[in-house]
């Protein structure tokens, strides 16, 4: 608790600091434009907060990335519970010109706070907002995830994969039914469960839940969980050789890099990072946003060296049938109980068909 | 297959324990020598950020250990001199070091790693096979030994004295004061431990708020085992076996409301609370100072 009021103070003062230097830097910069007072990016993060080595994380990078090329200010504040949404996002559009909320749990508080200010700029990650102010973006996690499902399917021993879910909200779920739709689609004798941790700051939780999962004959984990999933690299760790974990969002690889079979990649830096160049450029729009495998908004990464050619390649063709649009991977538990497996000799005739 | 899924149920379930009773017999001795420990959610968290800033610097898991223990007995000592020497109110006083401990450590994790939010992966303490780390067994002796020093040993009779009526103990010459600072500081050393125990036992890295509540459920154990030792460990084994019992079936995915299985270990610890014990009696002295009437 004494952490957000201790940055407040810290950042109070390089604020004002820049404004009163402000007129000086404009008369003497060769680009006045950009040299007035510094852009200021504010990002909140949700209850997991920075060092999740995931999601916050994630949006972080984006975010020192914009810093880095286009010159802007970037502040981070960390909620504690659901209670400081609120709070800080009043806090971050009081002194930013964006402000980023990151993550589907903000997106009431992001709602209310941005209606209060109608004339700032808000960046909503994961969902959408009625807020005529808040550009919201929507990944489709799914087809990255289907990929990642599409490598399990293939790279299993055991037929069983296991998935740890943080806490059932859309985007997670969306990760979970492309990642079984994947899944099956490759392999028609896989089985996947899924547990939900109910908390994306557990670790401890989460090394049971996975261990529990290998247990039962599990030997690829995918948590889409934040830093409860680190538990689950703690759990293949202790396993040994053999025990797998498919990343969620973004590469995890300091955590067992042995164990990292590949990454269900989410472009949330991008994504923020995107929003900054729009606010810098006076070009930022409210409204919703799409970013699926097609506009590289996700996708599968980092594949461990043992992934063998042919698995990548049955990996590039679904990419691209997707992309295509000749697979339309299921969003949520209804559709998924609809989706009619791909296979993938089935795979050429329908990429080939013309949508 | 069947007895294979039993060892790992009982295992789990020591596992999920072990950080519990640590705290429990931690908080038990705070609150029999009549201070009431809300403290030990933030003295866990600082035990689990110490061990592992040991660990980093050291290379050792057991310096990062002792250094855990140096400070919950820190932390420990802190609470005590407000809730004893300052006769602070103890629920605030509590609550002042649980959120210490949050802030602290979240702070602490940035200054030391630059990076905040979680530490790099440090060494683990050893483990002694199927999953369970040295300091696993050590919670569970530490269950007879709470049980004999309360009750067969002169100087945890006078902390019981303390705890049920301190006018009466300072009248009769205990230093009410003295017993009361050290059974907070040994809250604090145990708390510590067993944050220690989650952070290099169980897991190789601190992460923020990675004690997720377990002071305020150890504390639960205390209250739900009637300030008895054996009792508390004895909640603190059967929430652990909720917990395992939830991790296992949700593995085996059963087609069950997964809603229903995460409550579950909430759920039979409240029904066992409510249904099966009879009227929790704490301490009589608990929460009050020596010399008010």
């Amino acid at each position: 608790m004494s952490l957000p009021i201790a940055s407040v103070r810290m950042k109070r003062r390089p604020l004002l600091a820049g404004m009163a230097a402000a007129p000086l830097a404009g008369a003497l910069s060769r680009v006045p434009a950009l040299a007035q007072e510094p852009v200021v990016v504010t990002m909140v993060t949700d209850t997991a907060g920075l060092g999740d080595q995931n999601f916050n994380d994630l949006a972080k990078r984006g975010l020192d990335q914009a810093v880095e090329e286009f010159g802007v200010q970037g502040e981070v504040i960390e909620s504690r519970d659901a209670s400081s949404y609120i709070p800080n996002l009043t806090q971050a559009a009081e002194q930013s010109d964006l402000t980023v909320a990151v993550g589907f749990l903000l997106t009431e508080a992001v709602t209310e706070v941005a209606n209060q200010y109608p004339d700032e700029n808000f960046l909503l990650i994961d969902a959408v907002s009625e807020a005529p102010n808040v550009q919201g973006v929507l990944f489709r996690e799914q087809e990255g995830a289907f990929l990642a499902g599409v490598l399990a399917g293939l790279m299993t021993e055991s037929n069983q994969l296991g998935v740890v879910g943080g806490i059932k909200i859309p985007p997670v779920v969306r990760y979970v039914v492309g990642f079984e739709a994947g899944a099956r689609s490759v392999n028609p004798e896989v089985a996947v469960v899924v547990a939900y941790a109910d908390t994306f700051s557990d670790p401890a939780l989460g090394k049971e839940l996975t261990l529990a999962q290998y247990n039962q004959g599990v030997d690829i984990a995918f948590p889409v969980a934040g830093a409860t999933g680190i538990g689950s690299f703690e759990a293949a760790k202790e396993l040994g050789e053999g025990y797998w974990v498919i990343a969620a969002d973004t590469d995890q690889s300091q955590l067992g890099a042995e164990h990292q079979l590949g990454v269900s990649e989410k472009g949330v830096d991008t994504a923020l990072y995107l929003a900054a160049q729009q606010v810098v450029e006076g070009t930022f729009a409210g409204g919703e946003q799409s970013l699926g495998l097609a506009e590289g908004g996700v996708g599968l990464g980092s594949p461990h060296e043992s992934v063998p050619q042919e698995v990548l390649d049955t990996i590039a063709q679904y990419e691209q049938a997707i992309i295509d649009g000749a697979i339309v991977v299921p969003a949520d538990e209804e559709q998924l109980a609809a989706f009619e497996p791909v296979a993938p000799d089935a795979l050429g005739s329908a990429a080939a068909t013309p949508a | 297959m069947l007895s294979f899924f039993s060892v790992a149920l009982l295992t789990a379930t020591l596992r999920s324990a072990a950080p519990l009773i640590f705290a429990a017999m931690g908080g038990l001795l705070s609150e029999r020598s009549g201070v009431t420990n809300i403290a030990l959610e933030g003295l866990m968290l600082m035990g689990a950020f110490a061990a592992v800033a040991g660990t980093y610097f050291s290379g050792s898991p057991f310096v990062g250990l002792a250094v855990a223990i140096v400070v919950g007995a820190l932390g420990g000592f802190v609470f005590a001199f407000w809730s004893v020497t300052l006769r602070a109110d103890q629920i605030v006083a509590g609550t002042a070091i649980v959120l210490l401990g949050l802030g602290l450590t979240s702070f602490l994790t940035e200054q030391v790693w630059g990076q905040a939010g979680s530490s790099p992966p440090v060494e683990r303490l050893p483990t002694i096979g199927l999953g369970m780390n040295v300091l696993l067994p050590v919670a569970f002796l530490l269950v007879p030994i709470t049980h004999w020093f309360l009750f067969k040993t002169k100087p945890g009779l006078r902390v019981q004295a303390c705890g049920e009526k301190p006018e009466a103990a300072q009248a009769v010459g205990i230093d009410v004061g003295k017993y009361r600072y050290a059974m907070v500081i040994a809250s604090g050393v145990l708390a510590s431990v067993g944050g220690a125990y989650l952070s290099i036992g169980d897991l190789s890295q601190f992460t923020t708020n990675m004690t997720a509540g377990r002071g305020f459920i150890a504390l639960a154990a205390v209250i739900f085992g009637n300030w008895m030792p054996w009792a508390a460990m004895g909640a603190a084994l059967l929430f652990g076996f909720a917990q395992a019992l939830r991790f296992h079936v949700q593995a085996l995915g059963l087609p069950i409301n997964q809603d229903i299985i995460i409550a579950l270990p909430y759920l039979l610890t409240l029904i066992a609370v409510t249904g099966l014990l009879r009227k929790s009696t704490p301490p009589a002295g608990l929460g009050r100072h020596a010399t008010e009437g």
